[in-house]
């Protein structure tokens, strides 16, 4: 995480950053590989594909990241590596003050490399809440690791066209057991490219709590990506969180001996 | 005034049971007077505890600070102010003792692989020793210098992270420019103020190092806690330093400890109720034994009533006469009364004998409460009691005075 301003306000933004970084990349993946599944209307086996496309898939990829809120606004340059769900490994090329920052993610833990005061640290639970890098990202978005079908029940609220678009309207809403903070999730998939379009997160009440947009459907690696997300929370309207791929290849010859504390420390 | 006289005198016909009766009526005042000098030495203690430890009586913030606590909304506006020129008037205030700026900023504490989620405060330490209580004594260590990344930490949050003095510990905050703010410092210090949740989160620094830090120009603070003489004149000290103080580009808000805590307005509230209640139910109890002895002394004494009433005496005088005894007997309870309270209050407001070898420490609403039975003096209270003693013995007089007055003379003499 990295900062919580003072402490409360960044709680509700919980779960995904898997489904930015993951959801969307996977998705991709999964479009050009499940290019052929023409009809595919139950939603688990969409949710299922997106899952069993990610597992033991890696990835390398540069992103910037621009973050505005009503303070300040400012753009991170990444570069990402991940490996299946469980593993991801983030660091910052700029801007300069905090360029070698590094985030690892390892299962449910997190540490955050600091290369001013070359240290380690893990992020206590207590802060998962808290926003990633100062985005509207929190450090629970970027463990997410379950399968979808495992932590949401999924139905089609809509399918048809919209706007020119064939797509499937999805309603995630999490299985009573599962800890993820949203009441539930409304996720848009074109029906030809499998790309999502938008995610709603809505609170336990029922309230949206914010908005993902994904765009720019582009080719990396030859596979078609949305090369944009946009977050937005719901409470700050003139605050956002942008990540736009520049770079994105798969599956690189990485394995699980890389994202280890001694990589994160290394500077590489 | 014979009669008064006469009901002086007849105290003294059975001195054993006027003394047992007046003893009742002292200990009765006593009770009162010590119990709720008692409770109103905790209340004291309590208020004193929540706005001396590390609140100030006064908290001065930019007038958007409260509830959330952004980092943001520092006092005067998002550009800070001239914090010399409001330190100028806030001492100048009689009323105020002292006055500490501070900032506050939410991050991590790490030490090896421990992490904390921690509050940090800036302080001035100079000025921060005068206003609050829990830097001074520190439980160990000494106060960080200014401009040697050097902090202290609360005992538990030290437990947590298994650090000790001199090690270095890692700080990060997020930056007022959205950077991640981290660096190195050394715990130099551990504080304890007994309430878990300051012990467990906060560190504390050096004002300029926190500003450093989280990129907050010197101009930039959070708070000024002011303390003053009295906590009870803290509204209307607020209230005058909001007037006074040099107007800045946003406003500033100057509360008092009731507007920040009205919880614990409202339990000395509570507290002040209870008193009256106390004093109905002691003297309820003493009025049965008083209204006994009462009844008995008029009852052994008919053919006395009968022979004045005989020789001439209204039923008027003979009612006065048992009045006035119950009088002159409140008047002996009191003289008893405060002869057992006051040595024992003095000695319990100056000495208050402690009971920390029997109960640990209290924590009450963010006010830590030694166990000590310190009384507190409330001249007005006392005075509310006395009336209470002598209306019990009035009350109690009543039922046999009216019957003494209606002794039938005749039936009562030819008895003999």
């Amino acid at each position: 995480m990295l900062g919580s301003e003072s402490g409360s306000e960044r709680t509700h933004r919980s779960w995904l950053f898997t489904l930015v970084v993951v959801a969307s990349v996977a998705s991709v993946l999964w479009m050009a590989a499940a290019g052929t599944a023409s009809a595919q209307t139950d939603p688990r086996d969409i949710l299922d594909r997106i899952d069993r496309l990610l597992r033991g898939d890696s990835s390398r990829g540069v992103a910037t990241m621009q973050v505005v809120t009503e303070h300040w606004e400012r753009q991170m340059t990444m570069e990402m590596w991940s490996l299946g769900t469980d593993y991801t490994l983030v660091r910052l090329r700029s801007p300069a003050k905090d360029a070698g920052t590094a985030t690892l993610m390892a299962g449910d833990d997190i540490w955050n490399y600091l290369p001013k005061v070359d240290r380690s640290i893990k992020i206590p639970s207590s802060m998962m809440g808290g926003a990633w890098m100062g985005s509207h990202f929190t450090n629970d978005d970027l463990v997410q690791e379950s399968q979808m079908r495992d932590v949401y029940d999924v139905e089609v609220t809509f399918e048809g066209e919209r706007d020119g678009d064939q797509v499937w309207e999805l309603r995630l809403t999490p299985k009573p057991e599962a800890a993820v903070v949203w009441g539930y999730i409304e996720f848009l998939v074109g029906q030809t490219d499998y790309v999502p379009r938008w995610a709603k997160y809505y609170d336990e009440d029922g309230a949206l709590a914010r908005t993902m947009e994904y765009s720019e459907v582009s080719e990396f690696g030859g596979r078609l990506v949305p090369a944009v997300m946009n977050m937005q929370p719901a409470d700050k309207p003139g605050e956002r969180t942008t990540i736009r791929y520049e770079e994105l290849e798969f599956d690189i010859d990485v394995d699980q001996s890389f994202f280890s504390l001694r990589t994160l420390q290394s500077g590489r | 005034m014979t009669w008064s006289r006469i009901g002086w005198r007849n105290l003294g016909r059975n001195r054993k049971r006027t003394v047992l009766t007046a003893l009742g009526l002292a200990v009765a005042f006593f009770a009162v007077v010590f119990i709720v000098g008692w409770s109103q030495g905790l209340m004291v203690e309590m208020v004193e505890s929540a706005t001396s430890l590390v609140n100030g009586q006064i908290e001065i913030h930019d007038a958007e600070y409260r509830p959330d606590r952004s980092m943001y909304d520092t006092i005067g506006g998002r550009e800070g102010t001239d914090i010399d020129a409001l330190f100028r008037v806030i001492d100048a205030d009689p009323a105020v003792t002292a006055a500490a700026p501070r900032v506050y900023a939410g991050g991590l504490v790490s030490s090896g692989s421990a992490t904390s989620a921690g509050m940090f405060m800036g302080i001035d330490p100079v000025r921060e020793l005068t206003l609050s209580r829990f830097l001074d004594p520190l439980v160990r260590g000494r106060m960080p210098a200014p401009g040697r990344n050097e902090l202290l930490v609360g005992e538990e949050m030290a437990r947590q992270l298994s650090v000790a003095l001199g090690d270095e510990v890692v700080v990060v905050a997020s930056g007022a420019d959205g950077s991640m703010a981290n660096d190195l410092f050394t715990l130099v210090g551990i504080f304890r103020t007994g309430l878990v949740e300051l012990d467990t989160t906060f560190a504390v620094m050096p004002l300029g190092d926190l500003q450093a830090l989280v990129v907050l120009a010197p101009e930039r603070i959070h708070e000024i806690a002011v303390a003053t003489t009295d906590p009870w004149i803290a509204d209307a000290t607020a209230e005058r330093l909001g007037a006074a103080l040099p107007p800045t580009e946003r406003a500033v808000e100057v509360v008092g400890w009731p507007t920040l805590n009205p919880a614990m307005v409202e339990y000395v509230a509570l507290g002040d109720s209870m008193y009256f209640i106390i004093i109905i139910v002691v003297f309820s109890i003493a009025i049965f034994g008083v209204a006994n002895t009462m009844v008995m002394a008029t009852y052994e004494r008919r053919r006395e009533f009968a022979v004045m009433l005989a020789l001439g005496a209204t039923p008027g005088s003979v009612r006065a006469v048992v009045l006035y005894e119950a009088m002159a007997l409140g008047v002996i309870s009191l003289a008893i009364g405060a002869t057992i309270t006051l040595p024992l209050m003095v000695w319990f407001h100056n000495a208050p004998p402690d009971m920390s070898w029997a109960v640990a420490d209290v924590t009450l609403m963010g006010a830590l409460l030694s166990p000590s039975l310190r009384v507190e003096y409330d001249p007005q209270f006392w005075l509310v009691a006395a009336l209470a003693l002598f209306a019990t013995a009035l009350l109690a007089s009543l039922l046999p005075a009216w019957r003494a007055a209606r002794v039938p003379p005749a039936d009562t003499l030819s008895a003999l």
